[in-house]
C-alpha cells in the first residue's frame, strides 16, 4: 500500500476529493499542505492510501476533480510524480 | 406570543438549530485556517452544509454554494457581478429594496420594470417577454413577493433568458425551503436566499447558489488559500468568502436545512398555504377588511396581505402587538411591489406563516382583528 499526497486548490476542493474517494472505500486524510510543497501559499492536501494511483486518479477524473500536484510519500520525504 | 412574521425571519426554529449553534461555539474554530481538530470539525460542518444545500437546490457541486450574511448580501454579489455602470436591467414589478437599491447605486443603470398584475403569472411572463432586449445585462425576478406571497413564474422567465442568452438572477428569499427550486432547471446565473427564513437557520446566514457566471467579490481578504497571491482566488467558494465564517450560524443552518429536507419543501408550503387560506377566509368575513389575493390563493404561498379600511395599517400592527400577535405593517421594504399593486399610499398588514404555526393561532388572530375593528367603529 503506497501513500500519496495530493495538493489541492482549496479546502472545499480537498473535501470533494475526500468524499469521492471515501464513497469507493478508499481511505483519505485532509491536512494542511507542507509549505515546501506549495508555491502559492496556504493550501490543503489529501493523503491517499492505495496500491494503484491510476485507479485513484481515474475515480477523481470521473468526478471532474484533479489535484494540482501529486507526491509519493516515502521514508518521510516527498517525491513529486507527474500529474497524469 | 403568536408569531405571524416569518416572511421577515422565522422565529420558531427546530430545536436542533440552537443545540448545533451552542456546540459550534464550544467545539469549532475557523475552517480553512488550520489542520487541528477544532478547525477540521468546522471545515467538515461547512462542507456538510454546502453539500446539503447543493443537493436541495440542484447545484452540481458544493463549490457553487457560497455563504453570505443574508439574502441582501447574496443579491449584492450577484447584481454587482453582472451589472456594469450604464447597463440595462429588467426586473419584476415586485422586487424588494434588496434588488432596487443595489441597482440604484450603480451609476447610469437603466432599470426596466416588467410589471404584471398581481396573481396573474402569465401576464408577468408577457411583460418580461416585451422588456428583455439584446442589450439587457441581467434579468432579476423574485420567486415569491415578500408583500403579497405572489408566486412569480420564474421557470418561464428563466426560459426566456436562456433563449436570449441573458443572465438570470432569482431572489428566493420567500421561497427557499418552501418551494422546490433547482438551479439546473432554471438555468439561472445566481439564486440568492436567506438562511434564516424558510431554511430555519439563524439570523446572519444567507446563501448564494452560483450557476457558472463570472463573479466579482464584494470584499477582499483572507481565504486560507493561495495566500501569496494578492488578488482573490479565481475559484469558488473562496473567491466570495473573505474572512472568518459564521460557524455558529452555519452549524444552525445545517440543522435547519436537514429539517426542511426531512419534512419536504412542498409539504411545508402546503401546510402554510392551508393556514393562509383559513386566515384569508376569516378576514373576508370581517367587515371593512380587504384581502389582497384570490379566494383560492391561486399563485400564492403562506404570505398574505390585507388592508383594514377604517384604520391605518401601522395602528393595526400596533394593536395586534399589544395582544401579543406579531405581524408586519407598512410597505415591507418593497415600495416597487406596492406601486405595482396600487397599495403604496396605504401599505398593507402582512401575515406570514412557518410550519410551526397552528389553526388555533390563526383563529386567535382573526378574533383579534375583529375585536380591534369593532372597537374602532364604536
Amino acid at each position: 500500500m503506497e501513500q500519496y499526497l495530493m495538493i489541492t486548490r482549496s479546502l472545499t476542493y480537498a473535501q470533494r476529493m475526500e468524499k469521492t474517494l471515501s464513497r469507493a472505500g478508499i481511505r483519505t486524510r485532509i491536512f494542511r499542505a507542507p509549505k515546501e510543497l506549495t508555491d502559492r501559499g496556504c493550501a490543503y492536501a489529501v493523503q491517499v492510501s492505495h496500491a494503484n494511483l491510476n485507479t485513484v486518479l481515474t475515480m477523481l477524473n470521473g468526478a471532474g476533480l484533479g489535484p494540482l500536484k501529486i507526491y509519493l510519500i516515502r521514508s518521510g520525504s516527498y517525491i513529486e510524480l507527474s500529474n497524469r | 406570543m403568536i408569531y405571524l412574521d416569518s416572511a421577515a425571519t422565522s422565529f420558531q426554529k427546530p430545536e436542533a438549530v440552537s443545540l448545533a449553534m451552542e456546540k459550534a461555539l464550544q467545539s469549532m474554530s475557523s475552517p480553512g485556517r488550520g489542520g487541528y481538530p477544532e478547525a477540521m470539525r468546522a471545515a467538515d460542518t461547512l462542507f456538510e452544509c454546502r453539500s446539503e444545500l447543493a443537493e436541495l437546490f440542484g447545484a452540481e457541486n458544493p463549490e457553487q454554494v457560497v455563504f453570505t450574511m443574508n439574502a441582501t448580501h447574496a443579491l449584492n454579489i450577484a447584481i454587482k457581478s453582472l451589472v456594469q455602470p450604464g447597463g440595462r436591467v429588467v426586473i419584476s414589478g415586485y422586487e424588494h429594496n434588496a434588488v432596487t437599491r443595489p441597482l440604484a447605486a450603480i451609476k447610469g443603470v437603466k432599470t426596466v420594470v416588467a410589471a404584471g398584475p398581481l396573481f396573474q403569472p402569465n401576464m408577468v411572463v408577457q411583460a418580461f417577454d416585451r422588456c428583455i432586449t439584446p442589450e439587457t445585462s441581467a434579468v432579476i425576478c423574485n420567486h415569491v413577493s415578500n408583500v403579497f406571497g405572489f408566486v412569480q413564474p420564474v421557470e418561464a422567465v428563466g426560459k426566456l433568458c436562456r433563449e436570449r442568452g441573458i443572465p438570470f438572477i432569482v431572489d428566493a428569499s420567500q421561497s427557499a425551503g418552501m418551494m422546490p427550486l433547482d438551479i439546473s432547471v432554471l438555468g439561472a446565473a445566481f439564486i440568492a436566499m436567506p438562511g434564516h427564513k424558510g431554511l430555519y437557520g439563524p439570523q446572519g446566514t444567507g446563501v448564494l447558489i452560483c450557476g457558472g457566471s463570472m463573479v466579482a467579490p464584494l470584499m477582499e481578504g483572507g481565504t486560507g488559500s493561495v495566500s501569496i497571491q494578492q488578488e482573490m482566488p479565481d475559484f469558488l467558494p473562496d473567491r466570495l468568502e473573505a474572512g472568518t465564517h459564521n460557524m455558529p450560524g452555519i452549524s444552525g443552518l445545517l440543522e435547519g436545512v436537514r429539517f426542511v429536507r426531512k419534512n419536504g419543501s412542498e409539504e411545508i408550503c402546503q401546510r402554510e398555504r392551508q393556514l393562509a387560506l383559513r386566515a384569508s377566509e376569516g378576514l373576508r368575513r370581517i367587515p371593512g377588511v380587504v384581502v389582497c389575493g384570490r379566494r383560492d390563493l391561486y399563485a400564492q404561498t403562506g404570505v398574505l396581505s390585507f388592508l383594514p379600511e377604517i384604520m391605518d395599517v401601522e395602528e393595526m400592527g400596533s394593536e395586534l402587538s399589544d395582544r401579543s400577535i406579531a405581524v408586519r405593517a407598512g410597505i415591507h421594504c418593497a415600495p416597487l411591489a406596492h406601486t405595482t399593486a396600487g397599495t403604496l399610499e396605504t401599505g398593507t398588514v402582512r401575515i406570514s406563516f412557518s410550519c410551526f404555526n397552528t389553526k388555533d393561532e390563526v383563529d386567535t388572530f382573526l378574533n383579534a382583528v375583529d375585536q380591534i375593528l369593532s372597537k374602532k367603529r364604536r
